[in-house]
């Protein structure tokens, strides 16, 4: 492969880890929260997307609106169980209750979808086209697509308006919140429940890529992780050059390095980011208090 | 004529301390009445239980009435909507927001009978935060800040205003300011509870005067009355000691 | 009670739990797990109880002993005692690396960095063929600590048990000294009030790097005995499971109590070897118990006992002190 085969890859990939980092980009701009149980939606996203089309034999689309329901009430069901620990701002333990939850939901997805690697496909995998000496599946096309509209959403919807001006007071003092009028509650809810459906949206569109497994997840939460350090924690905009830049480097890393070495790389990068501008974590470092 | 605020056995208590505890208290209709008592008096402690809010964990039993309605089972949220708005000490506003932001984030509740402030009658009231409403209130003065906070508080469009030091860190000229002003916000539709520390500022604009100590109501009445009393003196005067 | 009494009491108790296992020898296995996997918890337990931070990279230490014993042992026929430094020595190795790294973040980048750590470490034990990749490394030889004439070696686990044991007792004597040293009291501030603490001229940076590195020797020595206990080691080592059996053994009878990890694990290890129901349902309860513990219990069971007991034993005092507040 060339390189201008690597770049639209990379593209495509870079999307795909956007999209799959947006819920956190959220949930840690307006609440201050992290969920380390992430991965684990993710997994759960692709498994309900696949059953719902494999078992039920309902559409692709309906089997992502499964998905997307799925993700939102598990966000619901993590946060009606941290709420005392959400307004203590009690960040130590939520980041073990998320793992916990994590665990669990391990557990339940063995339970239920067993331990054998399924396939998803969908008919837009079917669909493919040459770019530039690449080769494109629609579902490809589709995962950009979608990208930039969620973010062109969140764009639009978090940083003007009525609704972004409550996201930032929140994000700034939920305590002083309550007091201009805002139920924080339930800003609390309707953060997690996004947080939720959008990582079990973005497994609908991106899993079918690979085989779908009870222990995918974590290499999602690491992108994750650099994606929302890379992009300025908090910030939709960053996060989304963030995912395609990342996208991109670990296309030409895994094409040019080693494929298999392509998390580590990435988290090499977090490191570097890390340790390169420490000041750029304001936000991160006042996240508890 | 129904009060405009009433409490009734308000205690507050933090990890088993009792901080404080009022009986009775009530605020009728274009009443401005001063909360004033040395520092640890438990001043604060009853305007945020007021509204249910605390930047702490403290229990708070008791009843709060809102023109005879009763909030006390009410999230701070709901209690705003029914007319309770409270500026905490320190005029907090939204740092991260525009002066203009600030405001409009606080426009009037949806469902709400009560008139709040238009942003021209603010101006009229501020004209410097017209001078400033493309800044972010993390550039304002403290004196400007204090402004911003009371003006967000009013587009809420309040029955009852709970002011908590609004006088703390501005300087002497501008304590006058804004303590005539609230004055001047004062009407049959607005009645204002204020905590002061400046005794002397506080007794120029109340109506009436209510003496804590150690949490509990000492002394009550109207400023005439009130204002030759020993006690409100003495509880300055340990204050000044201490 | 007084101290006396009280050490009496704990002494007996351990000679008791010593010999539980010779009279029920199903005990054996259990008992020697509980005591490992209860020292590398107590590794998580100092960072995360003494210095207040998420490290999510503990089971890196615990399987970097493991890693570095059997790699020696079945490569260079290395006695106990050489893996025994060598795994030391790999927890130290690289908790000062990432110490280093973390030693500006707080919160939750701290707990993020950490947790990359264990997922990139995961990857490199299942890709790298020096590390044995997917297969891991087996046949690890017998356990031997002897010293000339004394012969200590260890073939099962009813033989391993009193190693296990005394690893243990190591453990918690070490980690009750340190919380009455000075280093401890400095974790204390530094976690309770950094800046009080850098007014009072502690280096905060140097206590967290110290205390970082410090815990990795329990969760490293912990691994050492495994990797003698399962006689083979593999990148499952990396996997949630021991990271949430260790974060559970820790917060589910309640923070920076001396026991409370110990107890804590023998729950765990309890259910899934006496009454389990499958790795599934398992992972439910690890996890499900986990949650219950930090969101529904605050300050674990042990307050909720106390709680309880208090309540049922006396009615509060109605009066209470009058306070400035």
């Amino acid at each position: 492969m060339n390189l201008l085969q690597h770049l639209i890859n990379g593209l495509i990939l870079g999307h795909a880890y956007a999209l799959v980092a947006i819920g956190w980009t959220v949930l840690l701009g307006v609440a201050r929260l992290v969920n380390f149980g992430h991965g684990q939606i993710y997994m759960l996203g692709a498994f309900v997307t696949w059953w719902a089309v494999a078992r039920l034999g309902l559409p692709y689309p309906v089997a992502i609106g499964f998905a997307i329901g799925a993700g939102l009430l598990l966000g619901l069901i993590m946060q009606a169980a941290m709420l005392r620990l959400t307004f203590e701002q009690d960040l130590v333990s939520i980041m073990i209750v998320t793992l916990g939850f994590g665990h669990v939901m391990r557990g339940v997805a063995g339970l239920v979808f067993g331990g054998n690697p399924q396939v998803l496909e969908t008919p837009l995998s079917y669909v493919d086209f040459e770019l530039g000496g690449a080769w494109i599946t629609g579902q490809d096309v589709m995962i950009v697509v979608v990208a930039i509209a969620v973010f062109a959403l969140l764009r639009f919807g978090l940083e003007r308006g009525a609704l972004g001006r409550t996201a930032r007071m929140v994000a700034e003092d939920p305590k002083l919140a309550q007091l201009a009028g805002i139920d924080v509650r339930r800003v609390y809810f309707s953060v997690f429940a996004f947080e939720g459906a959008a990582v079990a949206l973005a497994a609908a569109l991106v899993a079918p890529r690979t085989p779908i497994l009870t222990n995918i997840g974590f290499e999602e939460v690491i992108i994750t992780f650099v994606v929302v350090v890379l992009g300025g924690i908090g910030s939709v905009g960053g996060s989304y050059v963030a995912g395609v830049a990342l996208g991109m480097f670990t296309a030409l890393f895994g094409g040019f390095v080693s494929p298999a070495y392509a998390s580590t790389a990435a988290f090499g990068l977090l490191i570097l980011v890390l340790v390169l501008r420490p000041g750029g974590f304001a936000l991160g470092a006042r996240a508890g208090r | 004529m129904t009060p405009l605020l009433e409490a009734r056995n308000l205690r507050v208590a933090y990890a088993g301390h009792r901080a404080l505890e009022v009986p009775h208290l009530q605020l009728a209709p274009g009443e401005l009445v001063g909360v004033v008592g040395a520092n640890g008096a438990g001043k604060s402690t009853l305007v945020n239980a007021l509204l249910g809010w605390s930047r702490g964990h403290p229990r708070v039993d008791g009843q709060v009435f809102v023109r005879g309605e009763d909030v006390s089972g009410m999230a701070t949220h709901a209690r705003v909507a029914r007319g309770l708005s409270l500026v905490p000490e320190g005029g907090a506003v939204f740092m991260r927001l525009t002066v203009e932001e600030n405001l409009a984030a606080a426009g009037p509740l949806d469902g709400s009978d009560r008139p709040a402030h238009s942003l021209d009658e603010i101006y009229a009231l501020f004209p410097r935060l017209k001078e400033r409403l493309h800044h972010l209130a993390s550039a304002l003065s403290g004196g400007e800040r204090q402004m911003l906070a009371i003006a967000r508080a009013l587009r809420l469009g309040p029955s009852v205003l709970l002011l908590d030091e609004p006088s703390i860190g501005l300087a002497p000229k501008l304590v006058t300011e804004v303590l005539r002003q609230v004055r001047s916000l004062v009407g049959p539709k607005l009645s204002v509870l204020l905590v002061e520390q400046n005794l002397r500022a506080a007794i120029e604009v109340v109506d009436r005067l209510v003496l804590l100590e150690r949490g509990r109501i000492l002394a009550e009445g109207p400023v005439a009355a009130m204002r030759d009393d020993p006690r409100i003196l003495q509880a300055y005067l340990g204050e000044a000691v201490a | 009670m007084t101290g006396a009494l009280r050490l009496a009491a704990l002494l007996v108790s351990a000679v008791v739990v010593f010999l539980l296992p010779a009279q029920v020898p199903a005990l054996y296995g259990a008992f020697t797990v509980i005591a490992i996997l209860a020292v590398a918890a107590y590794g998580l337990d100092i960072v995360l109880s003494d210095l207040g931070e998420v490290s999510l990279a503990h089971t890196v230490f615990f399987a970097a002993g493991a890693y570095a014993t059997g790699l020696l042992a079945t490569r260079a026929g290395a006695g106990s005692w050489a893996t025994l430094g060598a795994a030391l020595l790999a927890g130290v190795a690289i908790a000062l690396l990432l110490g280093l790294i973390t030693l500006r973040l707080r919160e939750f980048v701290f707990s993020l960095v950490t947790y990359a750590a264990t997922v990139v470490a995961a990857a490199l034990a299942h890709n790298w063929n020096f590390l044995g990749g997917s297969d891991g490394v087996s046949g690890i030889p017998t356990f031997d600590l002897s010293i000339g004439p004394l012969a200590l070696t260890a073939r099962n686990d009813a033989e391993l048990w009193p190693f296990a044991f005394a690893l243990l007792l190591v453990t918690l004597y070490a980690v009750r000294q340190f919380r009455r040293s000075r280093p401890g009291a400095m974790a204390m501030m530094v976690h309770l009030n950094p800046r009080l603490a850098t007014m009072s001229g502690i280096d905060v940076r140097r206590v967290r790097l110290g205390i970082f590195v410090l815990s990795a020797l329990f969760s490293a020595a912990a691994g050492w005995l495994y990797a003698y206990q399962r006689a083979y080691v593999g990148p499952d080592l990396f996997e949630t499971y021991f990271l949430v059996l260790m974060l559970t053994a820790v917060v589910i009878i309640g923070k920076r109590l001396l026991l409370g990890p110990l107890l804590g694990t023998a729950l765990i290890i309890g259910q899934e070897r006496f009454l389990s129901f499958g790795g599934d349902v398992n992972a439910v309860i690890l996890g499900g118990a986990l949650i219950v513990a930090l969101a529904f219990l605050p300050g674990g069971l042990a307050s909720a006992f106390t709680g309880l007991a208090a309540r049922v034993s006396t009615k509060k005092d109605p009066r209470e002190d009058v306070v400035d507040a």
